[in-house]
């Protein structure tokens, strides 16, 4: 029997979503990834967790023994598998929580309308929404960070690829915000989880509507008219592509442009020198994805046993994938700890690893450089109000902010096409 | 210096049109790369490296 640390017979303590570790995640996962690269825990249930980036990299990529797939039956609310620990009972997200041959069909359906020249054609409507944003606050010099605009941006570019109208983009970006930070106990999860439900909700009402009209140029529409392997999608599936897109899409930029423009407030010099060579935001960007790693770790399914730096995973094991781990790891980081725009390569897994690539990794790094270069343009300083802003109580699945208010010399609006 | 992708390993991470602009583009399909060339000009061939060092699926091939 194994009885190394680590193994099941000799267990390591930890839970993700702690606020232990949400307080003290990079030495955290320092001491695991030092001591036991991949670690078994009993929490929830027991799993592995993989915090090197050679042990994360191989899983990612090893679909075979590790699976992704979700099985959940809304008849009893239960279910095996899939991306998250705890698992969710809710139906799994699409193409995510799918293995090959499935994954294939519904990757290659969708992929064209992520691919970087598709991405591009929102780029105007990203700075629209972020303009008319601004607009709405700039005259009080003071806004919360996360609610009135990292949270917004990110949701109305999600509303307009899915066809959904802007003019519910309040109803849309606050549940999705709430459901991640609001805990299951709390008397407010009701309403936060009815909120979530009614965004699905309206998802299936357009995308009913979009099936008897000619085909427009959004998601839902796409979804209506066309065919995967020479058949119609049904309103699951279709409903499991939204799942996947908007909790995959919306949040998780939020936090990573949150992040960077809180880091930018306490760092002038860092920020002096984005604003004076704007061709440098793009790798500070990487750097920032690196270094927060908004998604902070992503759970497979040991399919065959399989022995991993001397540990053994058995078949229907779970597994943690701590991507944020990877990303500071020191054998492929020089200084991992340290947040630098000019390292001469930056492999960071912050998008993950292998055939479930973020599909909207070009979405987030276009409204990331729309959200910041509006703020560089009209707010250039701002002074986060620390002592009021809110973390997430657990960063175990996102690393983001539920508050950040901040304060700024109060500026003009400009002229808008779009009033909100 | 040749470069070449591995599409069997690329998965559209797009480090590469970061650190290499002019030597790889992202396909309007699926988001993988492919190079704009295989003889690497001289004056690319520090930014090829670096792509290829950026890659974290290792799917870039150089070459020489």
């Amino acid at each position: 029997m194994n009885t190394q640390f680590g193994s099941k017979a000799n267990p390591i303590a930890f839970d993700h979503e702690s606020p232990e570790h949400a307080d003290n995640w990079v030495a955290e996962f320092r001491d695991m990834r030092e001591k036991c690269p991949v670690g078994w825990t009993e929490h929830h249930g027991g799993f592995w967790v993989a915090t090197s980036y050679a042990a994360v990299v191989d899983m990612a990529r090893d679909t075979g023994s590790f699976s992704s797939h979700k099985s959940f039956d809304p008849q009893t609310g239960t279910g095996s598998g899939g991306i998250t620990i705890p698992f969710t009972p809710i139906p799994r997200g699409l193409p995510v929580e799918s293995d090959p041959p499935e994954w294939n069909a519904l990757r290659g359906f969708i992929n064209r309308r992520f691919a970087p020249k598709a991405v591009e054609a929102f780029r105007d409507d990203a700075r629209l929404y972020a303009t008319a944003l601004l607009n709405r606050v700039i005259e009080t010099g003071e806004m919360d960070l996360v609610n009135d605009f990292t949270g917004p941006v990110p949701a109305m570019v999600t509303m307009k690829m899915m066809g959904l109208p802007l003019s519910e983009w309040r109803e849309f970006a606050d549940p999705l915000h709430a459901m991640v930070f609001t805990p299951k106990e709390a008397p407010e999860y009701a309403s936060v989880v009815a909120g979530v439900e009614w965004i699905f909700r309206r998802c299936a009402e357009e995308f009913v509507r979009y099936k008897d009209q000619p085909e427009e140029d959004n998601l839902l529409s796409f979804f209506a008219h066309q065919q995967v392997d020479g058949r119609k999608l049904s309103l699951d599936e279709v409903l499991s592509l939204a799942n996947n897109i908007i909790i995959g899409g919306v949040d998780t930029t939020t936090a990573l442009t949150t992040h960077a423009l809180a880091y930018l407030a306490d760092h002038p010099e860092a920020k002096a020198r984005l604003m004076a060579d704007p061709s440098l935001i793009p790798f500070a960007r990487e750097e920032f994805l690196r270094f927060f790693t908004p998604i902070h770790c992503l759970a497979r399914n040991v399919t065959q046993d399989t022995a991993i730096n001397g540990q053994d995973l058995e078949q229907g094991d779970r597994v943690m994938l701590a991507w944020a781990a990877a990303n500071r790891d020191p054998e492929i980081f020089e200084k991992p700890d340290e947040v630098q725009f000019d390292r001469s390569s930056n492999r960071h897994l912050a998008f993950g690893s292998g055939i479930h690539r973020c599909i909207g990794s070009s979405f987030a790094r276009m409204m990331f450089e729309e959200m910041i270069a509006q703020m560089f343009a009209r707010i250039p300083e701002w002074e986060v109000d620390r002592a009021a802003s809110q973390r997430y109580r657990s960063v175990g699945t996102i690393n983001g902010w539920e508050s950040m208010p901040i304060h700024f010399a109060p500026g003009s609006r400009v002229a808008c096409s779009l009033e909100i | 210096m040749k470069v070449g992708v591995d599409r069997r390993r690329c998965v559209g991470q797009g480090m590469c049109v970061l650190y290499a602009p002019q030597a790889f583009v992202l396909s309007d399909e699926d988001g993988c790369a492919e190079p704009r060339f295989e003889d690497v000009p001289t004056d690319q061939e520090d930014a090829v490296r670096r792509a290829f060092d950026a890659c974290p699926e290792q799917a870039i091939v150089v070459i020489g």
